[in-house]
C-alpha cells in the first residue's frame, strides 16, 4: 500500500516538474522575453551573445592556444630555464594539507581545462559522443574544483596580499625571467606573478563556479536578479559569456602556470609533491621570504 | 508552392484562445516526454480587460537562425524550404542555442551525466531530422515526419480557431493582411515576431 | 425555450453566427468549452465587424476576445435582461411588427420591464448603469444579433426563467428566424443534443413525446411490442405516466429520506440499484450526498472506458461492478450536433482489450433480463427482417418513429452520404452544392421527409417549408384568455398555401385547413395527428401546400402553467444580498419535484447565509477537460496542463485570509462540506467571488482516495471535486442544480509536512 502511494506521489511530482507552468524561461515570461529581444531599451543580450559566441570566442581561444606556447618556446630557446639543484638542502614550505589541496585543484583543472577547450572547439571534434563525454567530465570535475578553491583561498590568502615594496620591483624586472642571471629577485613566499595567478584563479574561479552553477541549473529564479530587472534568459546569456571569456583568461594563466613550474624553473612543480623547495631557489626567487626565514632562524 | 517558398509560422493573437490544442497535439504526435513542450501557449495580462491575449510559440525557423550561428558543434542545418533542423547525434546539450534564440524554443531534458542538460529538442516543423526519412530512428529521435508525407504540421492542423498558421510566407502574409484589414486594426505590416525571426524584408 | 415557441434547441447554427452583427453571450464560455466552434465567433468579429458582448461573473477566455465585457453578479441575469428590455421599450428599439404578428403577451413583459430602471438593475446585478445602457444600445441597434447561452444561464434555481427571458429578448428585437440571429444555446458535449432527442430524460419518451398513454401506445405499436406487456413492466399503470428521478437528485432516491434528508415519492421504496453508463456522476452538485446515495445502494454498475470515480468515492465494498465500455472510436452510428444536425461516425478500431460497445452491453443485459426480443423488435419492422444490422437499422428505426422533431428524413443512407460528402457543403450556411444541392449539412431537424432539405434556421419565414422555413409551433392551443395564439396574417413561411397562422395538422382538420379531400385509402392509413402519423401522409400533404405540419402560431412570452407566468427575478437560495432576498424571495417549497421534495424558500431563509458564507462560488470548465474529467485526466498530456485542482482567487481577497499564491486553502459550503485546493491568484475573478473547475475527483473533503483505484487505473491527476461544495438548490421546472450561484467561506489551509 505504502509503496503504491509512494510511486503515485513520485509520478505526481514528475508531473509538477513537467508542467513547467512556473518555468522562468518557458513560462509566462517567455512572451516578454520574445517581445524584448533586441528591441530598443532592452539589454540586447541575445544579440550580443549570438555575435560574441559565434564570431569571437573561438578565435580568442585559438589565439591564446597559439600565441602563448609560441612565446614560451621563444623564451625557452632565448633565455632558457632556471635550474636549481634539487640535491642540495631544501626548505619545507608547503604543508601536507596545502599540497593535497593543490593536488585536488590541479587534477580538477587538468580535466576542466582541456574539456572546456574541446567543448569550445566542439565542431573541430565533430560533436557527438566524444564532446558530450567531455562535457560530462567537465561538469563532474567541477565539484572537485569547488571544494578545493575555498580552502586554498583561505590558507594562502595572507601570503598572497600584495606588498608594494617587492611586487612593484618584481613587475619592473618581469620577475627576472628575461635574464639568465641568478641574482635575488624581490619576492616573498609568493612572487607577484604567482599572486596574480592565485587571485585570478580563485576569484575568477569563484566567478566560474557561480556562472557554472547557473548554467547547470538553467531553469530557476533568483530574487537578486529579478530585482535587478534581469530575466532568467539574460542571466544565462551573461553567465555563458562570462564563463567563456573568463575561461579563456584562465586557460592562458593556467598555461603560464604550467610553463613556469615545469619548464621556466626546472622541476619547480616537485615542490607541490614533497612540499620542499631547494634553498637556493628560495634565496634567489623569493629573497624577501628567505630573509624572513633567516630572521626567524629557520634556515 | 513556389520554388523559393519558405515555410513560416504565424500565430494570430486576435484568434488564439489558449486552448492548448496545438501543444497537446504536438506532444501526442511526437510522443514527447512530459517535460518537453516544443510548443507553448502563453497568455499575457490574464484577467485584465482589453489587455489579455494569448500566443502559441515554438521555434520560428528563423532566417539567419541565431541558434545555428552559436552552436559549437555546428549541428543545425537549414533546409531549402527554410525549416531549421538539428542533428541530435551531434548535439552536446550546451544550451547555447537557447541563449541565442529569440523565442526560447530549444529545450533540454536534464538527463545528461550528473543531471546536466541532455540533447536539445525543439520543434522540427514536423519534418523529422537528418536520419533517413520516415525511418524508425528518425521517429524515435525527432518524432513524426509529416512534411515528407505532404501533411500540415500537426499543431497548425489541430488549431481550433485557425490562429496558428504554417506555410509559404507569402501566403501567410496575405492571410495576415486580410485579417488585420478586415478587423480595422490598421497598418501592422508583419505578424508579431517576424522581424526577428525572418528579417525585415520578406 | 420549448415552452416559448415549440422546440428547445439551438435555433441557428455555429456557422450562422458568422452572419451576426452583434453577439451577446450569457453564461457561456465557448472559447474554453467550444474552442473549434468559437472560430465562427472570431470570424464574425473579423469579417462582419460583429460586436461581441460577454456577460459573465468571471472574466473568461471568451471575455478576453469580447468588445465589451460585463461582470455580472451570479444569478441576476433576469434583472440584467429586464434592464435591457426596459431600455428597448423606452427607446422604441423593439420590432413592433414582429411582436404584433408573432408574439403573445409581450405587454406583460413590457409592464415588468418598466420596473427595471438602469439604477435598479445596477443595484441588483452589480453592473454600472452606463454599461447596461452602452450594451443595450449597441445590441439593439446593431442590426441582427445572436444570443448565446450555456450552463451559466441554466444552472440556477431560476434557470428555466432565464431560458425564457433570453428568447423573449430576441423576440422583442425581432431577431428570431433570421440568419445571424436566433438563440443559440451551446450544448456542452459531443452528442448532448442527440441524447436529449433520444429521451435521456426522466420526463419524456424519445423525441420529446410525453408520458401520456397515447404516446406509450404509439411507441408500443411502432416498436412492435404489446402495450399491455410494456405496462406490465411498471409497478402499476399509473407509474407509467410519472416523471422519474433526475440525474441531479437520483441520490435522494437512494437515501430515501433518511436522517432528515428530503422525502421521496417513489412507490414506497428507495432506489436500490444504479446503472451508470458514461456519466461523470462525480461532477454533480452536492457530492457528499452523491456519496451517501452510492453508499446506500444495493448494487452499483459503472460502465465507462475509464474507471468511473464514483467507484472510488463510495465506501461500498461489495456489489460494485465496473464494466469496460468501448469509446466512440470503437463503434459507429449517428451523433447529433448542437445545431440539430446529424453526422455518421465510423468505427476506427475494433474495441480494444476486453472493452465492449455500449450496445453490446445493453443487448446482453436485455437478454439476461429476458426481453431481448422485444428490445430489438423495432429494428426489424421496416423491412420485416429476421435479424437486424447495427447501427443502420437502429438509425432507420429512429427515422421511422420520431415525428415530433421531424427526424423522418434521417435515414442511415442519407446521413452517411452527408458525412462522406461533407466537403460539398458551405461552411457558413451549410448549403450543399454539386450532387448535394438542395440539402443542408447534417439535415438539421426538423427534416420532414426523406427528401426534405433539413432546417438550418428555425422559425425562418423567409424560406419555404420545403427549404427549411417555418413559423412558430402551435403547441399551446388556439387561444388564451380570448387572445388568438395563431400567427397574424403575412407571417407565414414563403410559398405557403395560407397567408397567416394555422393550427397544427391532425386527422380531423387536415381537409379543412389544407383545402383538400383525402381518398378513402388515405383516410384509412392516416394517423391521429402529425406526431403519430405512421403513414406520414399528413406531412407529405403539408409539404405540397408549403405548410409546416406543426402549424404556424405565436411564440408566447407568458407560460400560464409555470409558477412564474412571466420570468421573474428571484435571488439564488444562497444569495450574498440579504436585503434583496426579502425583495425577491425564492419559490414556495415544492413537493414531489421529480419524485423528491425540494426546498426553496425554507432553504433560502433558514439563516442569513451571507453572514457565515460571504463569498460567491462559481464553477466552470477548463479547456483541456470535460465533465468529471476522468478520461482527460487519464491522458498524460492533458493532465499535465492542469495537474492539480485549484481555485482562482483575486489576490486582494486572498490577502484578507492570508492565503498566498500556490498555498493550500479550504473552501467551506453552507451544506457543511469542505474541499482543500490550491490557491491560484487571478485577476479573472473579482474580489467577491472565487472560481473553481469541476473536473476533478479522487479526493474527498481533504482525504486522498486514489489508493482505492484498482491497480494501474489511477489517472495522472486527481483532486477535490468542486461539486463537494456546490450548494443546495434546484431549478423549479427542470431540477437542474444551482451550481452557478452559491456561497462559500474560505480559509488558509496549513500544509502538514
Ligand atoms: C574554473 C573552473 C571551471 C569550473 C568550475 C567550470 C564548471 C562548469 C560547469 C559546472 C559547467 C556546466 C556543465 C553543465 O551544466 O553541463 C560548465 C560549462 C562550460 N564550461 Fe566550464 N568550468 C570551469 C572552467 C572552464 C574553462 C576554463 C573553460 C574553457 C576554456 C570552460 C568552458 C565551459 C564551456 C564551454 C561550458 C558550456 C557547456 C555547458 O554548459 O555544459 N569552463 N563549466
Ligand atoms: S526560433 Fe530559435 S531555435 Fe528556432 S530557428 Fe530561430 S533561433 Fe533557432
Ligand atoms: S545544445 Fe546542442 S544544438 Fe544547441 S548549441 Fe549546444 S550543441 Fe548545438
Ligand atoms: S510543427 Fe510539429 S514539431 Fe513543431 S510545434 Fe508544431 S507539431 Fe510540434
Amino acid at each position: 500500500m505504502k509503496k503504491r502511494y509512494l510511486a503515485l506521489m513520485l509520478l505526481l511530482s514528475t508531473f509538477l516538474f513537467g508542467a513547467k507552468a512556473d518555468s522562468s524561461i518557458w513560462g509566462n515570461n517567455l512572451l516578454s522575453n520574445i517581445l524584448e529581444y533586441d528591441k530598443e531599451g532592452s539589454l540586447h543580450m541575445g544579440h550580443y551573445f549570438t555575435v560574441i559566441q559565434s564570431t569571437y570566442i573561438q578565435p580568442m581561444l585559438l589565439f591564446v592556444l597559439i600565441v602563448i606556447p609560441l612565446a614560451f618556446a621563444a623564451h625557452y630557446f632565448i633565455v632558457g630555464p632556471k635550474v636549481f639543484s634539487h640535491s642540495g638542502k631544501s626548505i619545507m614550505v608547503f604543508s601536507l594539507f596545502k599540497r593535497i589541496n593543490h593536488a585536488l585543484a590541479a587534477i580538477s583543472f587538468m580535466v576542466i581545462i582541456p574539456t572546456g577547450i574541446i567543448m569550445i572547439f566542439g565542431d573541430f571534434f565533430g560533436g557527438g559522443a566524444f564532446v558530450r563525454f567531455c562535457k560530462g567530465a567537465h561538469a563532474i570535475a567541477s565539484p572537485l574544483f569547488m571544494i578545493s578553491v575555498i580552502p586554498m583561498l583561505l590558507t594562502w590568502m595572507k601570503r598572497m596580499i600584495f606588498s608594494p615594496k617587492d611586487d612593484i620591483r618584481w613587475l619592473k624586472i618581469v620577475g627576472g625571467y628575461l635574464s639568465k642571471e641568478k641574482k635575488p629577485i624581490p619576492a616573498g613566499m609568493f612572487n607577484m606573478g604567482q599572486k596574480i595567478y592565485f587571485w585570478f584563479v580563485t576569484l575568477g574561479g569563484l566567478v566560474m563556479i557561480a556562472t557554472s552553477v547557473i548554467l547547470y541549473l538553467v531553469d530557476f529564479e533568483l530574487g537578486i536578479f529579478t530585482s535587478m530587472g534581469l530575466s532568467q534568459i539574460d542571466v544565462l546569456r551573461i553567465s555563458a559569456l562570462t564563463h567563456n571569456i573568463i575561461g579563456i583568461f584562465i586557460v592562458a594563466m593556467f598555461m603560464v602556470h604550467i610553463y613556469m613550474s615545469v619548464f621556466a624553473i626546472k622541476d619547480a612543480y616537485k615542490s607541490m609533491i614533497d612540499g620542499t623547495i631547494p634553498e637556493e631557489e628560495v634565496k634567489i626567487l623569493h629573497s624577501s621570504y628567505y630573509k624572513e626565514l633567516q630572521e626567524k632562524g629557520e634556515v | 508552392m513556389g520554388e523559393f517558398a519558405r515555410l513560416n509560422f504565424y500565430c494570430d493573437e486576435h484568434r488564439c484562445i489558449n486552448c492548448d490544442g496545438c501543444s497537446v497535439a504536438c506532444a501526442e504526435a511526437h510522443e514527447l516526454p512530459e517535460y518537453i513542450s516544443r510548443r507553448k501557449v502563453i497568455t499575457m495580462n490574464e484577467g485584465i480587460e482589453n489587455m489579455e491575449y494569448s500566443l502559441s510559440i515554438a521555434c520560428m525557423h528563423c532566417t539567419d537562425a541565431p541558434c545555428q550561428q552559436v552552436c559549437p558543434v555546428d549541428c543545425f542545418y537549414i533546409r531549402a524550404d527554410g525549416i531549421v533542423l538539428h542533428d541530435k547525434d551531434k548535439c552536446i546539450g550546451c544550451a547555447y542555442c537557447l541563449y541565442a534564440c529569440p523565442f526560447g524554443a530549444p529545450q533540454f531534458p536534464l538527463d545528461g551525466a550528473f543531471g546536466t542538460k541532455g540533447v536539445m529538442d525543439k520543434c522540427t516543423m514536423c519534418a523529422g531530422g537528418p536520419e533517413e526519412t520516415n525511418s524508425h530512428e528518425e521517429r524515435e529521435l525527432y518524432g513524426q515526419n509529416r512534411i515528407s508525407e505532404g501533411k500540415v504540421p500537426v499543431c497548425a492542423a489541430m488549431c481550433s480557431t485557425k490562429a496558428l498558421l504554417v506555410g509559404d510566407s507569402a501566403k501567410i502574409s496575405d492571410i495576415y493582411r486580410e485579417r488585420i484589414l478586415s478587423k480595422g486594426h490598421g497598418a501592422k505590416t508583419q505578424p508579431y515576431g517576424w522581424d526577428v525571426a525572418y528579417g525585415k524584408k520578406l | 425555450m420549448a415552452n416559448t415557441w415549440g422546440y428547445g434547441a439551438m435555433t441557428n447554427s455555429l456557422g450562422d453566427i458568422q452572419n451576426a452583427k452583434a453577439i451577446i453571450i450569457f453564461g457561456a464560455n465557448p472559447a474554453v468549452n467550444h474552442p473549434v466552434g468559437f472560430q465562427h465567433f472570431l470570424k464574425a468579429q473579423e469579417r462582419n465587424n460583429a460586436q461581441m458582448i460577454v456577460v459573465d461573473p468571471v472574466f473568461t477566455k471568451t471575455a478576453a476576445k469580447a468588445d465589451i465585457y460585463v461582470r455580472i453578479r451570479p444569478g441576476t441575469d433576469i434583472a440584467f435582461m429586464y434592464g435591457m428590455l426596459h431600455l428597448i421599450f423606452k427607446n422604441g428599439w423593439e420590432d413592433e411588427d414582429f411582436i404584433n404578428d408573432r408574439v403573445y403577451a409581450m405587454d406583460d413583459i413590457k409592464a415588468e420591464a418598466a420596473k427595471w430602471t438602469p439604477e435598479k438593475v445596477s443595484d441588483v446585478t452589480g453592473v454600472p448603469a452606463e454599461k447596461l445602457i452602452q450594451v443595450t444600445k449597441l445590441y439593439a441597434s446593431a442590426g441582427v444579433g445572436t444570443l448565446i447561452w450555456a450552463m451559466g444561464l441554466t444552472q440556477h434555481s431560476i434557470g428555466s426563467s432565464n431560458t425564457r427571458l433570453a428568447p423573449i429578448l430576441q423576440l422583442a428585437l425581432g431577431n428570431m428566424g433570421k440568419e445571424g440571429g436566433g438563440t443559440n444555446i451551446l450544448r456542452g458535449h459531443d452528442n448532448v443534443q442527440g441524447a436529449t432527442d433520444m429521451g435521456c430524460l426522466s420526463d419524456t419518451l424519445p423525441g420529446y413525446y410525453g408520458l401520456s398513454e397515447g404516446s406509450w401506445k404509439y411507441f408500443a405499436s411502432s416498436w412492435g411490442v404489446d402495450f399491455e406487456w410494456l405496462q406490465g413492466r411498471f409497478k402499476s399503470s399509473e407509474w407509467m405516466g410519472k416523471k422519474g428521478f433526475t440525474l441531479a437528485r437520483w441520490w435522494a432516491g437512494a437515501i430515501n429520506g433518511k436522517d432528515g434528508n428530503d422525502q421521496i415519492h417513489n412507490a414506497g421504496t428507495g432506489l436500490k440499484n444504479l446503472f451508470v453508463m458514461g456519466n461523470g456522476i462525480t461532477s454533480i452538485a452536492q457530492q457528499a450526498k452523491v456519496k451517501e446515495g452510492l453508499d446506500n445502494l444495493d448494487m452499483l454498475v459503472l460502465c465507462d472506458p475509464f474507471v468511473n470515480e464514483a467507484a472510488i468515492l463510495t465506501d461500498k465494498q461489495d456489489d460494485v461492478f465496473i464494466l469496460p465500455a468501448a469509446t466512440q472510436f470503437e463503434t459507429s452510428g449517428t451523433v447529433v450536433a448542437t445545431n440539430r444536425s446529424v453526422q455518421w461516425r465510423t468505427k476506427v478500431v475494433d474495441p480494444l482489450y476486453e472493452s465492449k460497445t455500449d450496445q453490446w452491453i445493453m443487448f446482453e443485459l436485455a437478454k439476461r433480463l429476458g426481453f431481448y426480443d422485444e428490445f430489438t423488435a423495432g429494428m426489424k419492422i421496416k423491412e420485416n427482417k429476421k435479424d437486424f444490422t447495427w447501427p443502420e437499422d437502429a438509425t432507420d428505426e429512429i427515422a421511422r418513429i420520431i415525428k415530433t422533431i421531424g427526424l423522418t428524413g434521417w435515414t442511415a443512407k442519407r446521413v452517411k452520404s452527408h458525412t462522406e460528402n461533407w466537403h460539398m457543403f458551405d461552411q457558413i450556411s451549410g448549403r450543399g452544392y454539386g450532387k448535394m444541392k438542395g440539402e443542408y449539412y447534417g439535415l438539421p431537424w426538423p427534416c420532414w421527409t426523406e427528401k426534405h432539405s433539413g432546417s438550418p434556421v428555425l422559425y425562418n419565414t423567409d424560406r419555404s417549408v420545403a427549404e427549411g422555413g417555418m413559423g412558430f409551433r402551435n403547441r399551446f392551443g388556439l387561444e388564451h384568455d380570448g387572445t388568438n395564439l395563431l400567427a397574424e396574417d403575412g407571417s407565414a413561411p414563403k410559398d405557403s398555401f395560407i397567408e397567416g397562422g394555422y393550427p397544427e395538422i391532425n386527422k380531423d382538420n387536415i381537409e379543412k385547413v389544407l383545402g383538400i379531400t383525402l381518398t378513402e385509402d388515405e383516410k384509412a392509413k392516416i394517423g391521429k395527428n402529425w406526431k403519430v402519423d405512421k403513414s406520414n401522409i399528413i406531412v407529405e400533404k403539408c409539404m405540397e401546400k408549403g405548410l409546416a405540419p406543426y402549424g404556424n402560431a405565436k411564440a408566447r412570452a407568458k407560460v400560464w402553467t409555470f409558477p412564474d407566468q412571466i420570468p421573474m427575478h428571484r435571488e439564488p437560495l444562497h444569495s450574498p444580498r440579504a436585503d434583496l432576498v426579502k425583495e425577491f424571495p425564492s419559490y414556495e417549497d415544492k413537493s414531489n419535484h421529480f419524485r423528491v421534495d425540494t426546498k426553496y424558500i425554507s432553504k433560502q431563509t433558514e439563516q442569513e447565509w451571507v453572514k457565515d458564507f460571504p463569498i460567491n462560488l462559481v464553477t466552470g470548465r477548463l479547456v483541456n477537460m470535460n465533465g468529471a474529467g476522468m478520461e482527460n485526466r487519464a491522458s498524460k498530456y492533458l493532465a499535465a496542463l492542469s495537474p492539480e485542482m485549484f481555485c482562482q482567487i483575486h489576490p486582494d481577497l486572498a490577502g484578507k485570509y492570508g492565503i498566498r499564491d500556490k498555498s493550500m486553502m479550504w473552501i467551506h459550503s453552507p451544506e457543511g462540506t469542505k474541499i482543500k485546493v490550491k490557491a491560484k491568484y487571478s485577476f479573472s475573478v473579482s474580489e467577491d467571488r472565487i472560481f473553481i473547475p469541476f473536473h476533478f475527483a479522487g479526493h474527498f473533503q481533504g482525504e486522498d482516495l486514489t489508493h482505492k483505484f484498482p491497480a494501474g487505473t489511477a489517472p495522472y491527476a486527481s483532486g477535490e471535486s468542486a461539486n463537494t461544495v456546490t450548494n443546495y438548490g434546484y431549478d423549479i421546472v427542470t431540477q437542474i442544480p444551482e451550481t452557478k450561484g452559491g456561497l462559500c467561506r474560505i480559509e488558509y489551509a496549513k500544509e502538514e509536512a
